[in-house]
């Protein structure tokens, strides 16, 4: 164990927090659609591997990284909106199973089409010039693009923390997401703000995989293991529950990290393993209601 | 009391049998014939083989979903540890056929209980995701222990040339023998399943599917009996992943991927959750797609998907659930 | 067993849900071969106290004792092999299964819960069972039909039936009659009275008029505390009874 320095531990505790970051942009995304639509979104990877090539797409275009960051989530969560409408909408009322069978299904549509367009094989995704290399934090140096996508996704969380305190739009979900009867009696029409969530969580998703390109690269497959992942965070921190979401998703970043630092193999399981003792422990999660379970 | 009316009851009922109630009484026969003839009518043994293991992976997951109304996304981890048990106790302890076939089907118990002690736990939605990511886990853990499973590249040698059966020895690279084989074996499940569901516990099963409070409230321990009912499905599934690895020679780690458990769902559905043909009928329909459509393209999960979509938007009873309900409502 | 003993007492119960307290440290105690009603206006934590005694709800705080045995937090199936039964405020059935094979159900979780092997068409009694039950409580004519498909009151008679098939000792009934037209009710207050003559029987009522003929004893809840109990006359003549319950109607 030598060279295992408490600053190498610190330095990795941060490359927790940046894997962490994706994590959590995932999850916030599943949870604001469940929440509102009771829609378990199976085809959320797809959405993640979406943007991350809507990112490369527009990139070869001559597209800055920028501009990407702006576009990709607009064009996804466009997507994601043509899908709730068409396709999810004919679905309420016909049982929990149904819409996530169907978001299943899509899954597979939208990652041969993504085949067909791109092709089978991956392709490693440049990070912008501006973030490459690295910067000393204190505890050593650290990749600037890591240290961007845990920035990013402050900033994103943030924005969405105005967005639901301060917009009547944003009040209006809150109070869905605790009641879905509330909204009715308020006279605002539901379908409408389901549309939007369904929306808002899939750019959300594509924004995550954009920002997770540069770091892992594209292929079409990236969506699965990420589901997978994204879905523990959820158990972990409480369905429907956004802060549960954020802390979940930190959390399982920084346990992947540090499990790779002592025993590598076994870093891909630990997030299971952390969510089986959830499960035995609290089965609801760290801030989810029971009765949402049923 | 009223023993004449219930008499007179009984034999109305025998009146009005239509060929849907012939059917499930006689299904374990009507079965067994279809499939001794079965081979005759395919162009390939072989996919009719795989329709078989197929259908009998999909009939293990339609005893949870169809008929207990739980929502698995994790049974490639079952199929998977069948296979995977069954080519270890051939590769690495030299056993015999049969006992590792019983192995195969010890290891999709053992990974049901333990995925299952997790799983239901959880109620509702997340049983999806928790299975989902509890098999993720599994396919890391076989993945990892390379020396075991060969990790990446699949466990090979899973060769058996020839099979003894009460001392008469059958060439096992045969594919017609092959069939027959995996026909005997399904037939052997499709006669359990038949017993399981007729059961008290099968009425159990139902009750909760239908009404999981009231079963609680009647005396029924409702998470002990999406427990077993969980490890009986993980026995079919690690018989059908037993017999997967005999029919490929091989156990490809592809086996235990996220997909393959999206592959029961597909075929489940396809052909009609709930019923008793329905997976067989799924598996034969989605492989015989599958064959078709990759014959002129290769992205034949776009129109896998496609169809699969189309089924839970306008069919969602299946193929054979729309078959056997038209003209009964 | 003799009537008159204590089969069911609550030791200071409450229940709490997040913040918000529905029932307040109740302790009450029921006779073996009465009937005991349970009333009070809206929100008086009636279903709240029902759900404790029937074991859907760990209570938060206090015991509940049946038979002088401790129960307090044993899950909902343990309280059905002990022998106490319950139907649901809001009608609760098995929806696709026959009414038959409803009241079936209910009574096979006595005998055999976790067999997988022996074909259930052979354990006959259960079916004959299950008929004489029907013709119990007047279903004997909607045997094969779906309970789904039945009318609110007869949902609400298999409802007891089924509750009757795990033979209970003492069987638990939430508002037995929402929902019902008088003439329902006035034949689901029969067939509870009948009941009562083989069982003991505890139900919570919203209506107080139903239940003041046919109580021996009548417990009253009031913002999630135990207001008054006595016999109906105790209560009839019990002013501050009068003042929180009786006098919300005539307003």
């Amino acid at each position: 164990m030598a060279g295992l320095t408490l600053d190498l531990i610190a330095l990795q505790l941060f490359t927790g927090v940046a894997l962490g970051a994706v994590y959590v942009l995932l999850a916030i995304g599943l949870s604001l659609i469940f929440g509102m639509l009771t829609v378990v979104n199976f085809a959320h990877g797809a959405f993640y591997m979406l943007g991350a090539y809507a990112g490369l797409f527009l990139m070869t275009q001559g597209v800055n990284f920028w501009v990407c960051l702006l576009l990709v989530p607009l064009l996804v969560g466009g997507i994601g909106l043509a899908v709730e409408r068409v396709l999810i909408r004919p679905l309420y009322g016909r049982g929990i199973d149904y819409p996530l069978l169907l978001t299943f299904g899509l899954s597979y549509v939208i990652v041969e089409l993504v085949r067909i367009g791109f092709g089978k094989t991956g392709y490693p995704v440049d990070t912008p010039e501006l973030l490459q290399g690295a910067v000393d934090i204190g505890v050593g140096y650290f990749p600037l693009y890591r240290l961007f996508v845990i920035g990013a996704t402050a900033v994103i969380l943030f924005g969405l923390w105005l967005f639901l305190e301060r917009t009547s739009f944003g009040l209006i979900i809150r109070a869905g997401a605790r009641d879905p009867e509330i909204i009715r009696v308020l006279g605002v029409n539901v379908r409408r703000v389901w549309l939007v969530v369904f929306g808002l969580g899939t750019g959300i998703a594509a924004l995550a995989g954009l920002l997770a390109a540069p770091l892992q690269g594209v292929i079409p497959e990236m969506g699965g293991p990420v589901l997978a992942e994204a879905f523990v965070v959820t158990v972990v921190g409480g369905m429907g529950s956004l802060l549960g979401a954020v802390l979940a998703g930190l959390l399982v970043g920084i346990v992947v990290s540090i499990t790779s630092l002592f025993a590598p193999e076994m870093a891909k399981v630990s997030i299971f393993a952390l969510m089986a003792v959830v499960l035995l422990v609290r089965p609801q999660g760290f801030f989810g209601r029971a009765g949402l379970m049923s | 009391m009223n023993q004449a009316s219930q008499a007179t009851l009984a034999r109305a009922r025998d009146a009005n049998l239509d060929w849907r109630e012939l059917a499930t009484r006689y299904r374990v026969l009507l079965v067994s014939a279809f499939l001794l003839a079965f081979p005759l009518v395919m162009p390939f043994t072989a996919l009719a083989i795989n329709i078989l293991i197929y259908g009998l992976y999909a009939l293990g997951f339609n005893l949870l979903f169809g008929y207990l109304g739980l929502l698995s996304f994790g049974h490639a981890a079952l199929l998977g540890a069948g296979a995977y048990f069954c080519g270890i106790a051939i590769v690495h302890f030299g056993m015999p056929w049969f006992a590792a076939i019983a192995i195969g089907v010890l290891g999709g118990v053992i990974t049901a209980a333990a995925i299952g002690a997790l799983a239901t736990r959880t109620r509702g939605i997340y049983f999806a995701m928790v299975t989902l990511a509890l098999s993720q886990c599994v396919y890391y853990l076989f993945y990892q222990a390379v020396d075991w499973t060969g990790g990446e590249n699949g466990l090979r040698g899973i060769n058996v040339r020839e099979i003894g059966i009460f001392g008469i020895s059958f060439d096992f690279i045969n594919p017609m023998t092959r069939y027959y084989v995996v026909a005997g074996f399904v037939i052997l499940a499709l006669i359990v399943l038949s017993r399981i569901l007729a059961s008290p516990f099968g009425a159990v099963i139902e009750a909760v599917r239908e009404n999981e409070e009231r079963a609680r409230a009647s005396g029924y321990n409702v998470t002990l009996v999406r427990l077993i009912t969980f490890i009986l499905s993980g026995a079919f599934c690690g018989l059908a992943g037993a017999l997967y690895a005999l029919q490929l020679s091989t156990v490809p780690i592809e086996i235990m991927h996220y997909e393959t458990s999206g592959l029961a769902v597909m075929m489940c559905l396809l052909g009609g959750m709930g019923t008793f043909f329905g997976p067989f009928v799924g598996a034969a329909v989605f492989l015989m797609l599958e064959n078709l459509v990759s014959l002129w393209t290769v992205h034949w999960q776009l129109i896998v998907g496609a169809v699969f979509m189309i089924c839970v938007l306008f069919f969602p009873r299946g193929i054979w659930g729309t078959l056997t309900m038209r003209g009964k409502s | 067993m003799s009537a008159g003993e204590i089969i069911l007492r609550t030791d200071g119960v409450g229940k709490s849900f997040g913040k918000f307290t529905a029932l307040k440290a109740v302790s009450a105690e029921f006779r073996r071969g009465a009937i005991t009603a349970i009333i009070g206006p809206n929100g008086a934590g009636k279903s709240t106290y029902f759900n404790l005694l029937c074991g859907a709800f760990r209570p938060s705080t206090g015991r509940v004792e049946f038979e002088g045995r401790d129960v307090t937090g044993l899950p909902q199936h343990r309280f059905a092999h002990m022998g106490v039964a319950k139907s649901f405020q809001i009608t609760n059935v098995f929806p696709q299964l026959s009414t038959h094979e409803n009241i079936r159900v209910a009574a096979q979780a006595r005998v055999a819960r976790f067999d997988i092997w022996r074909p259930r068409a052979r354990l006959t009694e259960l079916g004959d069972e299950a008929d004489a039950i029907l013709e119990r409580v007047g279903l004997w004519d909607r045997r094969e039909r779906v309970a789904g498909a039945l009318a609110h009151g007869e949902q609400r008679a298999l409802e007891i039936g089924m509750a009757l098939a795990s033979r209970p000792r003492l069987l638990l009934l939430d508002e037995p009659t929402a929902g019902m037209s008088p003439e329902e009710t006035r034949v689901m207050m029969e067939l509870i009275v009948k009941l009562a003559e083989e069982r003991t029987v505890i139900l919570v009522e919203h209506k107080m008029k139903l239940v003041m003929g046919i109580s021996d004893r009548l417990l009253v809840l009031h913002h999630g505390e135990l207001l008054a109990e006595g016999t109906p006359d105790d209560i009839r003549r019990n002013e501050t009874v009068k003042r929180v319950y009786l006098g919300q109607r005539e307003h």
